[in-house]
């Protein structure tokens, strides 16, 4: 085996070590004040118990959901990144997850949940991210060609419609649905419905699948699009179905877990700057960053101030964000690879 | 060789990464997580309450039960005694592993708390009560009712409801000859936020012999100019603090307001009237016979 191989494989070790102590420590505290020397002895016989509950019921799927949507907008992320070439560039400035909050907002506004029941809240979130991946990639494809420039203008566009629309059904709705559209909003991995949680980790463990035979694709657009062409790369169709790959992936786990920003922009960065451009093991240690990373703002947010949750989404803008930028600090980074 | 060498390395890599999905994956699978595991009251009258809303709380007060009430939200602050009481969140956002962990009978909740959390806790066996919205006093009355129906002592509810409305009855008789002024009740500011003719506070308004000049539709969205143009009588603002006193300078401003000229704005305590049991419905009312009289 030659020494980049034996690097990655360490890379990857490492970041499931990571992934499996943060989620031993995920599922260790809590506000019910379960002691820690219980949670072994708990796990092995507890069967029954209310502790045993709090753990495997309560606690695991948000680790499980975690994993499954930080993967998810993390792997959405690095495709995003690698095809535009552009480092602001992530699931939510594209506008798919304002398409996808827009929808749920519909729902509530127009009663939808009432009839359609609980599931038909992150349905119409799904669909909402379908109607703005369909808007944002017919107003940007000419003749066939998908124009990256266009692409990104549109999606940022489409988000800022989608967020002042959200702002007029918040203006006009009931008091009743406000709450309802704030509920979700703020985003949180308190999923009661366990097969929402199995749909979320089939969909991120395909994406993953999916976008990991892109490799040598995304890494030829990395180059440049001339010289992704030059190399024997049909560049459009590869564009068109990453995109459409990417946007699926950042559909289906904001319709599940609410607008939590962040992820899919600092994780690629991040872990760029450790593992370097290439998206064979890029794509692998953004998703195990990924989740890991969400699995513990979400400890955090459920514990900082307990028995009060905060919502998940301001653990990973503050402390995402201020890890991030003194890394940034220290180290520079490219699209490319390391500098 | 080389060029093997990477090959066989890429596959050697995807093997190890799909093997860590799919166990991952066959983790999730294997067995259904949720175990029905709360304990469930023998007996119809719940012993171990916990109230997600302030109202309720107050209510469980009034029908003199607290000392079933084991745990509320940080929201809870009336009476003062119910501030002491275990917290398991705010209003907001509730931490369902601290109500599974306290094993309560009954989680008394209302139609605007958290859908996805009241799903969570009734997966897990526990017995919520989610109470709808009140649009009047006699709402507010029934809800006491429905409540003690619920939790089992009934009489003392009937007797609190009786005493009130001999009491909304009495204030009717008084005032039912004097002339009926135009009311605002504004309930926020940034945007200008009024009690429309749909919410209980239009009750308030009507008992206490006014008219409410806000909108008859769901939405309390108002403008400052449709204010000016209705001109009324008297201008309640319902927020506490700073912004009640800056709003309240804000109207004054307006001189040809009839409210502003005649110096009747007043503030009053938004967290009796936003969420009132029967008890304190009948004081704010009074209050606001005293503010329009």
């Amino acid at each position: 085996m030659n020494k980049k191989l034996i690097n990655w494989l360490i890379c990857i070790l490492i970041l499931c070590g990571i992934l499996l102590g943060v989620g031993a420590f995920s599922l260790s505290v809590g506000s019910a004040g379960i002691p820690f020397k219980k949670i072994i002895p708990l796990i092995l016989g507890g069967r029954g118990t209310t502790e045993y509950s709090i753990l495997f019921d309560i606690r695991l799927p948000r680790i499980i959901l975690g994993l499954a949507v930080g993967s998810a907008l993390s792997i959405a992320g690095v495709l995003l990144q690698g095809m535009f070439r552009n480092p602001l560039v992530e699931p939510y400035t594209l506008g798919i997850s304002g398409g996808a909050a827009l929808g749920v907002c519909l729902n509530i506004v127009l009663r939808l949940n009432r009839i359609g029941g609980i599931l038909s809240i992150p349905a119409s979130g799904f669909l909402g991210a379908v109607v703005v991946i369909l808007a944002v990639y017919s107003l940007s494809a000419r003749k066939g060609i998908l124009k990256i420039q266009g692409l990104l203008l549109t999606g940022v566009m489409i988000s800022f419609i989608s967020s002042s629309l959200i702002m007029l059904i918040m203006a006009v709705s009931r008091t009743e649905d406000l709450h309802g559209i704030v509920f979700w909003i703020m985003g949180s991995l308190e999923e009661p419905n366990l097969a929402l949680i199995k749909v979320v980790v089939l969909i991120s463990v395909l994406g993953l699948f999916i976008s990991y035979l892109f490799c040598a694709e995304l890494n030829a657009l990395a180059l440049g699009e001339e010289e992704a062409l030059h190399l024997g790369i049909n560049t459009e169709k590869t564009k068109r179905l990453l995109f459409i790959l990417a946007s699926l992936l950042t559909g289906c786990a904001v319709s599940v877990a609410g607008v939590i920003g962040f992820v899919g922009l600092v994780v690629p960065h991040f872990i760029r700057m450790f593992v370097g451009g290439d998206h064979r093991i890029l794509l692998i240690t953004s998703a195990l960053a990924g989740g890991a990373f969400l699995i513990l703002c979400d400890t955090l947010a459920r514990t900082i101030i307990a028995p009060l949750e905060l919502p998940v989404g301001v653990i990973t803008g503050i402390i995402g964000g201020a890890i991030f930028v003194y890394f940034l600090s220290k180290k520079q980074v490219t699209l490319g690879g390391k500098r | 060789m080389k060029n093997f060498d990477s090959i066989k390395g890429i596959l050697t890599l995807k093997i190890c990464f799909f093997a860590v999905l799919a166990l991952l994956y066959g983790v999730l699978c294997l067995e259904p997580l949720y175990v029905n595991s709360a304990i469930h009251a023998e007996n119809n009258s719940p012993q171990r309450i916990i109230s997600l809303v302030p109202v309720l709380t107050e209510e469980l007060y009034l029908l003199g039960v607290e000392n079933r009430l084991i745990a509320n939200t940080s929201y809870c602050k009336r009476p003062p005694a119910a501030e002491k009481k275990e917290k398991i969140g705010s209003g907001m956002k509730i931490s369902v592993e601290k109500i599974l962990y306290l094993e309560p009978d009954l989680i008394l909740a209302k139609w605007y708390s958290n859908q996805k959390q009241i799903e969570k806790l009734r997966n897990l066996g526990m017995e919520v009560k989610i109470f709808p919205d009140v649009k009047n006093f006699s709402g507010i009355c029934e809800e006491l009712i429905e409540l003690s129906k619920t939790i089992g002592s009934e009489d003392k509810s009937k007797q609190i409801v009786r005493r009130a409305k001999n009491k909304v009855s009495s204030i009717q008789r008084k005032i039912k000859d004097l002339s009926k002024p135009k009311v605002l009740v504004q309930i926020g500011a940034k945007p200008l936020w009024v009690a429309t003719k749909d919410s209980f506070i239009n009750d308030f308004i009507k008992l206490a012999g006014g008219i409410n000049i806000g909108p008859s539709g769901k939405s309390g969205l108002y403008s400052r100019e449709k204010v000016l143009e209705q001109n009324p009588d008297v201008i309640i603002i319902v927020t506490m603090g700073i912004v009640g006193e800056q709003e309240k300078e804000t109207w004054q401003k307006y001189k040809t307001l009839n409210a502003a000229k005649n110096n009747r704005i007043h503030i009053v305590d938004s967290y009796k009237v936003c969420s009132p049991t029967p008890v304190s419905f009948v004081e704010v009312l009074e209050e606001i016979v005293e503010i329009l009289h």
